[in-house]
Formats: structure tokens, C-alpha cells, sequence
């Protein structure tokens, strides 16, 4: 149990190394056994988990280079442990339901080692090790993008890599900076975070470093305006890599607001809020209503997500543990329903060779199965209370209330939005008369693709009638954040912000 | 008491699921059975507690489990069987039961029959939670659940094709369905807002800790909290201006309709406001209220109005329904919450009737709607004519009948509250509802025989759905009688919701009672006139009147819909679309290709620098020397 974070990031990886000389008819099998494994132990994970504590938890530091204080450190909180469990399911969900796809092994042996990058992620306590996973996390993205997508994957392939690696070297020259400032102050170099928690900095070199850690996050989220890349990331990938784009790696993004910029810059946060809460709103309407516009269902997905992402953003910064705790649910709720919607649409991609809107239309009539999935995922994506959807949107707003009730409203245009989009793709694909004669042909969902989104469906229903078991350690570590945070700000605006966003004047 | 508060509640969920597992399969009948048993379960669990309730005076209080804790917040689901509650729990399973069992017949030959009763079922539990829940949360997801419930309903014939707006004022079902879902998430924003200002205040989202904070909160909280969930209220409730989704919700199944859309989904938004008296009654929003009151009232008028040139069977209903929903926040709006709750119980009745009635002659006439081609169906379908007279005496307020006594009621009120130009609309709308509502039954029922003419041979329904449907027209005549003891059963909650009329209105009760009687009366002898008569008086069209502004007006809804479409979808989509074309593509995404392209562009010129040549170099070098010593005394100069 203590090494179980290593076991998590290198068991895949060593699979994927061994998966070379595995046969090519057998890899299948043999990756999802793997992936089945990592899930499993994820679980174990949870279920090791202590839920009282707020810390970090099975921590393990064995120093690499220890004139640099680079270490190698892990360790996982209320946090963290939910998406590293919702990445090893959305890996697992996602290869069992990959159909027919051509050279499988090269594409099993890149998510294996994409896996291995994704936990790294979220567990790394160490600035170095965390860019190093994070920057690797790149290379089977872009080779999956770039060798199983559509007409233009190869610009699109080059596109997200260039533009994100982009903004990492950016966060990384403001890592370089933390440690440098840290030497100065102290004597001793370090890349440990928690090392980098105590720093108390002045307030102008937090916003510096706010903001170039914002343009390595942003760029992944993606906030507007650095969001173009998604929709031909998503336009082109093959099914696989849209489930795992926006299931996880948009979530490193989000994920790096709580882990870097919250806490070691609390100022510069509560300075930030509305400049971000500004670009988030832009991200939650125009996204919106550019999904809207689309004439292709993958599209709107893309759109949708960049929207919700939007959501997520507006909860990491309201400063209070009801849109924190929010938020952070809603990054699990978007990964399992943004990655069950781009799952549906590759299945019917495969079916009929595209994904146009006006080449469909009552298709629930042959596909009962199919459109029954897809209502309820729709209305969990729309936030329909007792779906997963509902409980994460509804604390980001609630918590944002006590910040700006104006910007609530308008970032509450959302559940609107979100209807007039995701109910317009309903309308178009599923209802109507049945006159297209290739529609009429159309097979059900078969057993391997209704197993593989029955417990999606079964975790949506679950989470949203009784969201207690994950919601309440985010909640404890959330706290705990917040409470960090308002100690080791400096100034008295951001003290007082963070303590009025967190009372009610109920007196309970 | 606790095994019937789950009884009630989880009864229809038992029979959605039961229905849900055979929702691929072909027609059974037995599922439509077991739903109905199902729904029975839940109204004989609903009676119970309400008897208890009457004879003991306790109310249950079930705290469930957790739900959302987070921060300081913290809701679970909670339910609370009070006065209020109980007698919506009543109405909603008893109407619900009878809408089951009508179905049963109705929709005998639709080949989505079990996916039909699942839906249905799953509707009465959703709103079985809306009204049973002790909190505003819990009160939201019925909210919302209704609300799919509904979009599923009203879409349930997802197969038909979208019409023009003059062919089909409704488009198409599954376009209608998709109209009321956002029309009311318009609504539910407004009510998010208010659930975020009274917990950002209270500290809790439960009716009595809330309530009980009330007194403390400044002007500014209470007026808005008021406000925004009456925003809620009227996206369900359909008020002005968000009113247009209820009559093209009529594109569902006619159960759908009297159950949903008439009885009880569309009184949730009056429940709401009776729910939340105490803050409806604190004297800082007693703006709102008249806001409220006058609203209801205003939609009572203009609801008939374009009722009463109508031609469509049922979309006559729906706006009788949005007129008596006003009625009803008249009432609460003024204050009588009590008679707001009783009209809503009688309202469901009658109308559930009405609309029953209605599917009746829909059935009967293979899904033609058109008044002007039915007339003297009443030889063809004596039951169905007899239930729908009924229905519409209730309606149209005719004493000893169940309307006359809740309506005449909200009537009086308006009176004793001295806004007289709100009981004058009321009195008028009362004359304007019993025309429209004998304009029907005339219109379908008597006068010349229009639809062998054109093909149609009309047969009585079924006699066990005949019979199913009974218990409605009694309760339609006899529920007015019970009005004391009602009173007397709800006052046990508390002052909030008691209501007495002055001394004064007490005296000309009987006057007053005679005004609203004698145009009701109007309307109906109008209407006789009009349209049952045979022979040389038998109603004809008249092209002219048609096609005059005023009827054209009405026709065409104030042509709020057109406006709808012309102001609002049709901009939002181009400037969708702009968005995405002109500036997503155009401007943010081709600054970031071009400071690709620039970066690449610039590289590829300056390649030519490497001659190899050393010379050229040098000269390179000199240039970047020089460049470097002016960039070094400008920052000196600066620094």
C-alpha cells in the first residue's frame, strides 16, 4: 500500500514496454486486462484512502538530484484521488468500447503510456516531475491524433501540440523562477510543491508568476481566447482520443489551478478573480452559442465541453468550499459525460461515416438503445438534478453567488444554453420522420458498446442521487485549501474576501 | 406514518421502472395495469395520511438521507406531509390514477404503449417529489424532473415532421417539446437565483428553518428572493410572457395533456407561492404580491380572449387552463392562499375532465381537432357529451358546481381587497370563460351534423374508460361543498395561509355572487345563440369577421409567437453563427495562425542570411552590434 502511487503511474507503462512483444491478435485483450488492473488498483486506492484526512496521503519522496532539490514525490489528496480514479476508468471505458481500428497495437501501447502520463499528473509533488508528465502526456496525444484522425489530423496533431507546448514552456520558466526565489530565500533549492507552499510572496511577484503559470493552465483548459485548438483536436481525433482529451487532459488544466496557483499565489487569485471569472463567462455564452452554430454533433460535444470547462473555471475561484468542492466534482462529471457523449458519437460515426446533423433524423426509432443513452447523458450534460451534472454546476453557482451575483446570473444563462444546444442535436438526430433510407438500416447498439456505457450511465444516476462518498473528501481537502490560503495571504483584501465568500449570515 | 410517506412517493417510481423494463418490447396490456395499480398504491397512501392528518392534526416530517453537503451547505432529501402538501398529494394521485387507467384505452393501439406509462409514472413521482419535499432544493428536482417528464410527454410522437407555423401553430411535437423545456429553464435560473440568495442568507434551504429567518432579512433580500422564484412559478405556471410553450404543448397524447398540462405540473408554480406564504405575506414584498395578483389576473383575461376565437379542441382548453392558473395567482397574490389551493384542487378536477372529455372526441374523430367540422356529436357520444357539460358548468362557475365556489371565492376576494379593477377583469374573464367553454361544447356537440359530410364516423369510447373517468365528474359537482370543512382542515397550519373576508364583503356576498352568475350566464345564452341552434339560425362562418384585425389578433396569440421567432431565435442563431464563422474562425483563431505563419515566414526569410559567405556575416554582425549599442544607451538614458 505505501508504493501504490508508483504502482499507478509505472504499472502501465512497464505493461505498455512488455506489450511490444505481445501478438498483435491478442493486445486487445491484453490492454484491457492492464487497463482492468490499473482501474482495479485505483479502487484500492480509494479504498486505502483515509477519508478524515485532508492531507496528502501515501506520500513517497526518494530524492533524484538533491543539489537541486529535484525529488522524486508523490502523493494524493481529496483532490486528486477522484480524478485519478475517474482517468483510469475513462481509459479502461474507453479502450473496451474502441471498435475496429486499424495498426490496434501501436494505438493500445500509446494509451498505456498515455495512462502512465495522466496518473503522473495528478499525483507529482514535485514542479519537475509534474512538467515532465505533464509534457509527455503530449507525445501519445500526438501520435494518436496524428495517425488515427480525420483529413486534416496532421494539422490539427501539430496544432495541439505546438500551441500547448507553447504555454508549458511558459509555466516552466515561472517554476524555474519559484525555485530560484526559493534558494534565494532560503539557501536551499527545491521543486517539492509542498516546499513551495510556504513561500510567502509579495504581491507583485505573484501576479507575475500567477500569470505565467495561467498561460500553461489556460492554453490546457482551454480558456477563451486560447481555445481554438480543441475543435480540431476533437474534429480530427479518432473516438478514443476525444474520450480521453476531454474525459482528462483538459482536466490537467483545471487541476493545476488548485495544486499550483491557488495556494502559492493567494493574492494574486483573489486579484485574478474577475479578469478570469470575465474570460470564463466569455467561455460559458460564446462557446455556447458557437455550439449552437454547429452543423456537425462532434462539434457541438467540442463546443459544450469548452462551455462547461467554463463552469469550472468560475468554481475554482469563487474562494469558497461550496464552488471549490464544485468544481472540482464538476471535473469529474464532465470527464464521465462529455467522455460518454463523444463515445456515442463515434459509435454512430462508425455506423454511418459521419457525423452531420442533416444526414440524420429519427434515429430513435431504430436505435432505442442508443437514444436512450443519449438522453441521459444529455441531461446530465444539461445539469438535470439526481444526474452527476446537477451537483457540481449547482455548487459553482451557488458558491459564486456570494461573489458576484451578476456574473452568477449571466454564467447561469448556462443551463439554458446548454438546453438550446444539446436539445437542437436531440431534436435533429433522433427526432423527425425516419426519411433517410441509410438511417433506416441502422443497428442498435451491440452488446460490447451497451456494456461499455452501462456503468456511465449507472456512476451519472449514483453520483447525482447520493454524491456524499466523493464529494465529502474533496470537501475535507477543499477546507483545508481554503483555510491554507487565508492564513498565508498578505493582504486584507484577499483575507477578506475568502472569509466573507464563506459565511452564510444565517448564523447556522 | 413514515411507510406511507414512502409508499406515496416511491409507488410511481416502482410502476415507471416496471413499465421502463418493457419499453422496447411490443404493446402490454398488463403494464398499463400494473402502472395504474401502482399509481392507486400511491393515492390510497396519500388518503391515509390525509386522513390522519385531519383527524390528528400531526404532521410527518421524513428526513431521508444526505444529498449535497459541501462547505457550510448541506441539504438532504426531506419530506413534510402538512396540510399543504397532503391535499396536493391527493389531488396529483387521485387525477393521476384516473389519467393511468384512461390511458389504458387511449392509447390501446399505440405501439409505444409501455414506454408510454413509463413516462407517465416517472412524471407522477417527479412531482410527487416537488410538493412533498421540506426543503427548496428537493422542491427543484421535482421541478426539473417534471420539466423532462413533460419534454418526453409533449414529444412522445417524435416521428411526426415539423410543420410551417400556419399549418401547424405548434410546428411539430418534438419542436414543442423542446420549446417548454427551455422556456422553463428560462424560469428555473430565476429560481436558482432566489435559492442562492435565501441560502447565502438563511444558511439553509429548509421551508421552516427559512421561514423562520425571514423576519431578520433586509427589504433588498426579501424582494428579490420573491421575485426571483416567482420567475420560477412562471415558467411552470406559464405566465406572461413565458406563457406561449403550454398551448403547443398540446402536441402530446391528451392524458399527457389533462394530467401535466392542466391538473397538476402547471399548479406547481401556484404551489410554490402558497408554499412560500410567509414570504409572500411579509409585508417589505407585498409589492410583489400585488405584482403577483395583477399578473394573474391580466393573464386570466388575455388567456380567454384568444380563446374565444379558437377552433382547435384543445388548444381552447390549454388557454382555459393559463386563464384559471391566473385566477389562481390572483388568489395568492392577494393573499387567500387557502382558496388559491382549493381552486387548484377543484381546477384539477374539472379540467382533468374536460381534457379527458376532449381525448374522448379526439379518439372518435381519428385526431381531427377542428370544431368547425364536428357539431352534433352529443347523438353519437352521450357519455362524452354529458362529462364535458359538466366539466364546462364547473368551469364556466354555474352553481351548485365545483368552479362556482372556488372561483367566486377568488372573485370576492379581489372585492374585499378593494382592487376593483382586478375584480372587474375577473368578472368579465368569468363571462368570457363560460362562452368560450359553451362555444365548445356547442360547437362539438350540438348544432348542425358538419362531420358526416366530410367522412367521419364517431363512436363512444370505451365504456371502462367511460367509467374511469366518473369519479371526476362527481368530484367536479361535489367538491365545492366541502369548501367550510376544507377551511377548516387547512387552517390548522397557521395564520399564514388563513383568510376572512371583511364584514362588508361578508354583507354583499350574495350581490356579488349574482354579478359573476349573471355573465356567466351571459356568455352561455351568447353562445347558444351563436352555435348549438339547427336549421336557418345554425352557425355559419363568416369570412369578413375572420378576417378582421381584431380576430386575426387573437388567432394569431397577439402574434407573441411570431415575435418570439423573429426577435429572439432567429437573431440568436445568426449571431451563433456569426460567432462562429466571423470570430471564432476570422479573428481568434487566425491570430493564432498567424503568429504561426509569421514565426514560420520569418524563419524562411531570413534563411537567406546564410550565404556562407564570411563577409556577409561580418556585416550581419556589425548591424546587431550596432543595434545592441543603441538599445544600451537608450536604457541608460531611461534608467
Amino acid at each position: 500500500m505505501e508504493n501504490i502511487l508508483s504502482v499507478l503511474v509505472f504499472f502501465p507503462a512497464v505493461a505498455g514496454l512488455l506489450g511490444f512483444v505481445v501478438d498483435k491478435n491478442s493486445i486487445r485483450t491484453y490492454g484491457i486486462t492492464v487497463v482492468a488492473i490499473e482501474f482495479l488498483l485505483s479502487l484500492w486506492l480509494w479504498l486505502g484512502f483515509d477519508m478524515a484526512n485532508p492531507g496528502m496521503q501515501f506520500v513517497e519522496m526518494i530524492p533524484l538530484i538533491p543539489d537541486m532539490g529535484i525529488s522524486y514525490y508523490l502523493g494524493a489528496d481529496g483532490i486528486s484521488l477522484f480524478i485519478i480514479v475517474m482517468t483510469t476508468l475513462m481509459t479502461l471505458i474507453g479502450m473496451a468500447s474502441m471498435g475496429e481500428t486499424k495498426n490496434i497495437k501501436n494505438m493500445i501501447l500509446s494509451l498505456l503510456f498515455l495512462e502512465m502520463t495522466m496518473v503522473g499528473v495528478f499525483v507529482a509533488l514535485d514542479a519537475i516531475l509534474f512538467y515532465l508528465f505533464w509534457e509527455l502526456s503530449l507525445v501519445p496525444m500526438l501520435y494518436i491524433v496524428g495517425a488515427w484522425g480525420g483529413p486534416l489530423r496532421v494539422y490539427a496533431a501539430i496544432k495541439f501540440f505546438l500551441y500547448t507546448f507553447t504555454g508549458s514552456l511558459i509555466m516552466l520558466v515561472g517554476m524555474l523562477f519559484v525555485a530560484y526565489i526559493y534558494h534565494s530565500l532560503t539557501g536551499v533549492w527545491s521543486f517539492a510543491i509542498t516546499d513551495w507552499y510556504a513561500l510567502v510572496l509579495p504581491v507583485n511577484y505573484q501576479l507575475w508568476l500567477f500569470v505565467a503559470f495561467f498561460i500553461g493552465f489556460a492554453i490546457k483548459v482551454p480558456m477563451f481566447p486560447f481555445h481554438t485548438w480543441i475543435p480540431y483536436a476533437h474534429g480530427q481525433a479518432p473516438t478514443i482520443g476525444s474520450v480521453i482529451l476531454a474525459a482528462v487532459l483538459l482536466k490537467m488544466g483545471t487541476y493545476g489551478f488548485v495544486r499550483f496557483s491557488l495556494p502559492m499565489f493567494p493574492d494574486a487569485s483573489v486579484l485574478s478573480i474577475t479578469p478570469i471569472a470575465v474570460l470564463s463567462l466569455i467561455m460559458i455564452i460564446y462557446t455556447a452559442m458557437i455550439a449552437y452554430a454547429q452543423k456537425d454533433i462532434k462539434q457541438v460535444i467540442a463546443y459544450s465541453s469548452v462551455s462547461h470547462m467554463g463552469i469550472i473555471m468560475l468554481g475554482l475561484f469563487a474562494m469558497n468550499a461550496e464552488g471549490l468542492s464544485g468544481s472540482v466534482f464538476q471535473m469529474l462529471s464532465h470527464g464521465i459525460v462529455s467522455g460518454a457523449l463523444f463515445m456515442l458519437v463515434g459509435m454512430i460515426y462508425e455506423r454511418r461515416h459521419t457525423k452531420l446533423m442533416s444526414e440524420f433524423g429519427g434515429i430513435a426509432a431504430v436505435m432505442p438503445k442508443f437514444a436512450l443513452i443519449f438522453g441521459i447523458m444529455l441531461m446530465a450534460s444539461v445539469g438535470l438534478p439526481l444526474t452527476i451534472g446537477f451537483v457540481g454546476e449547482f455548487l459553482v453557482l451557488l458558491g459564486f453567488y456570494q461573489v458576484s451575483p451578476v456574473m452568477t446570473i449571466l454564467a447561469g444563462t448556462s443551463i439554458i444554453l446548454g438546453a438550446v444546444y444539446m436539445l437542437r442535436v436531440m431534436k435533429r438526430t433522433f427526432f423527425g420522420p425516419l426519411d433517410n433510407e441509410e438511417n433506416k438500416k441502422l443497428s442498435d447498439l451491440n452488446t460490447r458498446e451497451t456494456w461499455s456505457l452501462i456503468p456511465l450511465v449507472a456512476i451519472v444516476i449514483w453520483l447525482g442521487v447520493y454524491p456524499k462518498p466523493v464529494l465529502a473528501p474533496i470537501d475535507n481537502s477543499v477546507k483545508a485549501l481554503l483555510s491554507f490560503m487565508d492564513e498565508k495571504a498578505i493582504t486584507q483584501e484577499a483575507k477578506d474576501l475568502i472569509r466573507l465568500s464563506n459565511t452564510t449570515k444565517g448564523g447556522n | 406514518m413514515e411507510k406511507f410517506v414512502y409508499i406515496a412517493l416511491f409507488a410511481p417510481l416502482a410502476g415507471s421502472l416496471f413499465a421502463a423494463l418493457f419499453g422496447m418490447t411490443p404493446r402490454k396490456i398488463f403494464v398499463g395495469i400494473v402502472g395504474s395499480l401502482f399509481i392507486g398504491l400511491a393515492f390510497v397512501a396519500s388518503a391515509v395520511l390525509a386522513y390522519t392528518l385531519y383527524t390528528t392534526g400531526t404532521v410527518v416530517h421524513v428526513r431521508m438521507m444526505d444529498w449535497i453537503q459541501a462547505g457550510d451547505f448541506n441539504v438532504s432529501f426531506g419530506f413534510v406531509v402538512d396540510q399543504i402538501s397532503v391535499t396536493m398529494m391527493t389531488v396529483v394521485s387521485l387525477v393521476s390514477t384516473i389519467v393511468h387507467v384512461y390511458a389504458i384505452g387511449y392509447m390501446d393501439h399505440d405501439k409505444s404503449f409501455n414506454r408510454f406509462f413509463s413516462y407517465l409514472s416517472a412524471f407522477v413521482f417527479s412531482m410527487m417529489i416537488l410538493v412533498m419535499s421540506d426543503n427548496f432544493l428537493g422542491l427543484f428536482i421535482g421541478w426539473e424532473g417534471v420539466g423532462v417528464c413533460s419534454w418526453l410527454l409533449v414529444g412522445f410522437w417524435y416521428h411526426k415532421a415539423d410543420k410551417t407555423r400556419e399549418e401547424n401553430p405548434s410546428i411539430s411535437p418534438s419542436w414543442a417539446a423542446n420549446e417548454a423545456f427551455i422556456m422553463n429553464r428560462i424560469a428555473d435560473l430565476g429560481m436558482l437565483i432566489g435559492i442562492f440568495l435565501l441560502y447565502w442568507n438563511t444558511g439553509s434551504l429548509q421551508y421552516d428553518e427559512v421561514f423562520a429567518q425571514l423576519p431578520y432579512l433586509s427589504e433588498t433580500v426579501l424582494v428579490g428572493a420573491a421575485i426571483a422564484l416567482f420567475i420560477g412559478a412562471m415558467g411552470k405556471s406559464a405566465q406572461f410572457p413565458l406563457h406561449t410553450w403550454l398551448t403547443d404543448a398540446m402536441e402530446g397524447p391528451t392524458p399527457v395533456s389533462a394530467l401535466i398540462h392542466a391538473a397538476t405540473m402547471v399548479t406547481a408554480g401556484v404551489f410554490l407561492v402558497i408554499r412560500s406564504n410567509p414570504l409572500y405575506s411579509m409585508p417589505e414584498v407585498s409589492d410583489v404580491s400585488f405584482f403577483i395578483a395583477s399578473l394573474g389576473t391580466f393573464v386570466a383575461f388575455y388567456a380567454a380572449s384568444m380563446a374565444l376565437v379558437e377552433r382547435d379542441l384543445k388548444r381552447i382548453i390549454a388557454y382555459s387552463t393559463l386563464s384559471q392558473l391566473g385566477y389562481m395567482f390572483a388568489a395568492a397574490g392577494l393573499g387567500a392562499y387557502w382558496i388559491a389551493l382549493f381552486h387548484l384542487g377543484a381546477h384539477a378536477f374539472f379540467k382533468a375532465l374536460l381534457f379527458l372529455g376532449g381525448g374522448n372526441v379526439m379518439h372518435a374523430m381519428h385526431d381531427e381537432l377542428d370544431l368547425f367540422k364536428m357539431g352534433d356529436l352529443r347523438k353519437k357520444m352521450r357519455g362524452t357529451w354529458i362529462y364535458m357539460t359538466i366539466a364546462s358548468v364547473a368551469l364556466a362557475g354555474l352553481p351548485p358546481l365545483a368552479g362556482f365556489w372556488s372561483k367566486d371565492a377568488i372573485i370576492e376576494t379581489a372585492f374585499n381587497e378593494h382592487t376593483y379593477v382586478l375584480w372587474g377583469m375577473l368578472v368579465l374573464t368569468a363571462g368570457m370563460t363560460a362562452f368560450y367553454s359553451f362555444r365548445q361544447v356547442f360547437l362539438s356537440f350540438h348544432g348542425e351534423d358538419r362531420h358526416t359530410p366530410l367522412g367521419f364516423h364517431p363512436h363512444e369510447m370505451y365504456r371502462f374508460v367511460l367509467i374511469a373517468m366518473s369519479p371526476l365528474a362527481v368530484l367536479a359537482i361535489i367538491t365545492g361543498w366541502f369548501m367550510n370543512s376544507y377551511k377548516a382542515f387547512i387552517y390548522q397550519i397557521g395564520d399564514g395561509v388563513q383568510y376572512e373576508m371583511s364584514e362588508h364583503t361578508h354583507h354583499l356576498a350574495t350581490y356579488l355572487g349574482l354579478i359573476v352568475i349573471f355573465f356567466a350566464v351571459s356568455g352561455i345564452v351568447i353562445a347558444y345563440l351563436k352555435y348549438a341552434r339547427t336549421g336557418e339560425h345554425a352557425f355559419r362562418r363568416n369570412e369578413e369577421k375572420e378576417n378582421g384585425f381584431f380576430y386575426k389578433l387573437l388567432k394569431n396569440q397577439y402574434y407573441v409567437p411570431k415575435f418570439y421567432e423573429e426577435f429572439i431565435t432567429k437573431p440568436y442563431m445568426m449571431i451563433s453563427e456569426k460567432f462562429w464563422t466571423e470570430v471564432d474562425l476570422k479573428i481568434v483563431d487566425a491570430t493564432v495562425d498567424g503568429i504561426a505563419k509569421f514565426l514560420y515566414s520569418a524563419g524562411d526569410k531570413t534563411r537567406s542570411m546564410q550565404t556562407g559567405n564570411l563577409s556577409n556575416y561580418l556585416n550581419w554582425m556589425a548591424v546587431g552590434a550596432v543595434l545592441l549599442l543603441v538599445i544600451a544607451a537608450i536604457s541608460a538614458m531611461i534608467g
